[in-house]
């Protein structure tokens, strides 16, 4: 089974405590944590460099 | 030397519509109250204590939406808005796009229970403000649906995934920003044909 990693913090990722959606500028997949997401922690997309929230 | 930079940047730069037009909608003016998550797209602040929003970071954040937007089925899309001035632009915006949405009241338990006949199971959603439907930002994270929204300088991007920096409160504002999206998904979609008019999203007074 893959485990998916945070873009943010990098923690892995179990359960349904996270999200998962395509890079808005390229269509990666990006997956946040759940904590990432309440603090909004910013993320980068390792393809493109887009820079979110 | 850099603010030279920076004017040639911007002089080069296609916006949607000229930057005129977005001033005259006043989708750059803030409120008196800055978060730091929307200090990134605050440009500066005047002398009355209104913060005044970046229309260049907007018009890269419309596009961006757009294309992020486009990437789902439009029938998995859910717009959400509780505000009276945004009830129109998102009927219109779903009447273009074909998507699904919510005015008024989020009825608690839309994204999360089946038992209700108002349950659906959106992909993506797209909310107003923030702070105003809580609900329905609450219920996607509970789900684990991306969150699409229009924030203001007072507002705070925690559970929110892309963030569009706008005037969230403002009649023509929001009619300017949902009929640019629109016509940018339509676009995207490979449709020539966009009849309508910033006018045709405005709600009336």
């Amino acid at each position: 089974m893959d485990i998916h990693k945070c873009i943010s913090c990098g923690a892995n990722l179990i359960g349904a405590n996270y999200v998962k959606f395509p890079c808005p500028e390229c269509g990666e997949i990006i997956y946040r944590c759940k904590k990432c997401r309440k603090l909004a922690n910013p993320y980068k997309c390792e393809n493109c460099g887009f820079e979110g929230p | 030397m850099i603010e030279k930079e920076r004017m040639v940047r911007d002089l080069e730069y296609e916006y949607l519509v000229p930057p005129d037009e977005y001033l005259a909608a006043g989708v750059h003016i803030g409120t008196q109250v800055k978060t730091g998550d929307m200090k990134k797209f605050i440009y500066k602040v005047r002398p009355d204590g209104l913060y005044v929003l970046d229309i260049r970071h907007l018009d890269e954040r419309i596009k961006v939406a757009a294309k992020f937007l486009s990437r789902f089925e439009p029938s998995k899309i859910l717009l959400v808005a509780a505000r009276q001035y945004g009830q129109k632009p998102i009927m219109m915006f779903s009447k273009v796009v074909g998507s699904n949405y919510i005015v008024g009241r989020f009825i608690p338990g839309t994204l999360t229970n089946p038992m209700l006949k108002e349950y659906m199971e959106p992909d993506v959603v797209f909310v107003n403000d923030p702070a105003i439907d809580t609900q329905a930002v609450q219920e996607a994270t509970d789900v684990g649906i991306p969150v699409v929204a229009l924030c203001d300088s007072n507002n705070s991007a925690a559970n929110i995934d892309l963030v569009i920096p706008t005037n969230n409160k403002g009649r023509k504002a929001l009619a300017l920003v949902y009929w640019l999206l629109a016509k940018e998904i339509v676009k995207i979609k490979g449709i020539a044909d966009f009849p309508y008019s910033v006018e045709d999203f405005e709600a009336e007074l």
